[in-house]
């Protein structure tokens, strides 16, 4: 006997292969402070922590992202910025940010877990 | 657009997100993330849930069964077996597999072939299932030796399949999740007021308080509400199903944020080179 794939093979993942992952859409062509960025195949993961990162810019005067529909998968993050800086370049710092603040979680957990006698451990 | 690399963060012993262990068995690991926000401890806590990789039974082929149980029933049974999952960072996604339907770079094949000869009934566990690769087994947990029942057989009744294990995440079905549970508080005396109580007559009364709540200092009675106060510490139990050491399920979470990220940076670099922009190399290597 073979195995024969089902039809429908992807259990409602509402993945989209080969689909745009990122989109800019300018609020006004001649203003590049602000602009809402639709990431797809990301949810509130990605979104509400980037927004926390982006909003510690200082230069940042607005930041707040959205799920538009729940069927959807794909976030719209709109940032303001005060103009010293473009949104673009807003966003692209909350990005390193967030990645340095992941590596250095990832490195002090490593670490920690690492130094054994500094906690408890039970074989049950 | 010009996009510039400056990070405008460092991180350092004393000012970034601190981290403290509080006890590691082979299930469970119970750390305490501070110093940061509750989005960044929110973000951790759905990585571990729903998106780091592990391998669970996908697809199975019932080539005879005369078991009482019906075939779904039997397939949904053998997609919960936790699978002993280090294996799945070497394996293929099924989407980022040219083959089909399924090969040795996506899948792993387990073999189930029982009969039941003895006049009592038999029980079929996880650990009758063999394996077409050595380092991808059903877990077995030390006080439970024979592994999962999976079914029983009485006399004369058999059982004979053909399993496809694959790599996915719990956020496409539950059964390639990690973790059975990520035990997640802060605040534990509600000083945020995070909590609303509706009909109690003396929550101190009527609620116990948590074991966390020797952590952190109780509010006296006179204490004004602090409207501007953020949670900042944040109480974690991590417990595996068995498919990957509890404090690798926590390193590979964060990992698999970072990617996400690098991947959304990649993007944007790219459609600033598009629009004539330089490309700025991120510094951090992935």
């Amino acid at each position: 006997m073979s195995m024969i794939e089902p039809v429908e093979d992807t259990h409602g993942f509402p993945f989209t292969e080969g689909a745009t992952k990122f989109e800019i859409i300018p609020t006004d062509a001649a203003d590049p402070s602000s602009a809402t960025f639709v990431v797809h195949d990301e949810d509130h993961t990605l979104g509400n922590s980037l927004r926390f990162m982006v909003m510690k810019n200082p230069a940042v005067s607005f930041c707040g992202y959205s799920i538009p529909h729940p069927s959807e998968f794909k976030i719209h993050m709109r940032i303001q910025t005060d103009g010293s800086i473009t949104a673009a370049q807003a966003l692209n710092q909350g990005l390193d940010d967030l990645v340095a603040l992941s590596e250095h979680v990832l490195a002090t957990f490593e670490a920690k877990v690492a130094a054994k006698g500094d906690y408890e451990t039970r074989d049950i | 657009m010009n996009i510039d690399h400056h990070s405008g963060l460092s991180f350092t012993e004393a000012g970034g997100p601190q981290i403290a262990i509080k006890e590691v068995t082979p299930t469970t690991v119970t750390f305490v993330l501070s110093n940061t926000d509750l989005s960044v401890a929110n973000a951790l806590r759905r990585v571990m849930i729903a998106e780091v990789p592990t391998i669970a039974i996908d697809l199975v082929d019932f080539e005879l069964n005369t078991t009482v149980l019906a075939d779904e029933f039997i397939a949904h049974r053998l997609g919960l077996i936790p699978i002993i999952s280090h294996q799945a960072v070497h394996l293929n996604y099924r989407h980022e597999c040219t083959c089909s339907p399924y090969c040795e770079e996506c899948s792993v094949l387990f073999s189930l072939d029982v009969s039941c000869q003895s006049e009592n009934a038999m029980s079929v566990y996880s650990t009758h299932l063999v394996s077409s690769s050595p380092a991808v087994q059903p877990y077995v947990d030390p006080a439970n030796e024979k592994g999962v029942l999976i079914a029983k057989l009485r006399k004369g009744q058999q059982l004979h399949v053909k399993a496809i294990a694959r790599k996915g995440t719990g956020k496409e079905h539950a059964k390639w999740a990690p973790c059975t549970g990520v035990a997640f508080e802060y605040d534990p005396h509600n000083k945020l007021r995070h909590t609303t109580y509706w009909h109690e007559e003396d929550a101190r009364k009527e609620w116990p308080l948590s074991a966390k709540a020797v952590e952190e200092p109780a509010p006296r009675d006179d204490e004004p509400f602090d409207y501007k106060a953020k949670p900042e510490r944040f109480y974690f139990t991590v417990e595996s199903t068995g498919a990957l050491p509890p404090t690798t399920i926590v390193t590979q979470a964060l990992d698999v944020l970072m990617r996400k990220l690098a991947e959304v940076h990649r993007v944007l670099g790219g459609i600033a080179e598009a629009q004539g922009e330089p490309v700025v190399q991120p510094t951090y290597n992935l």
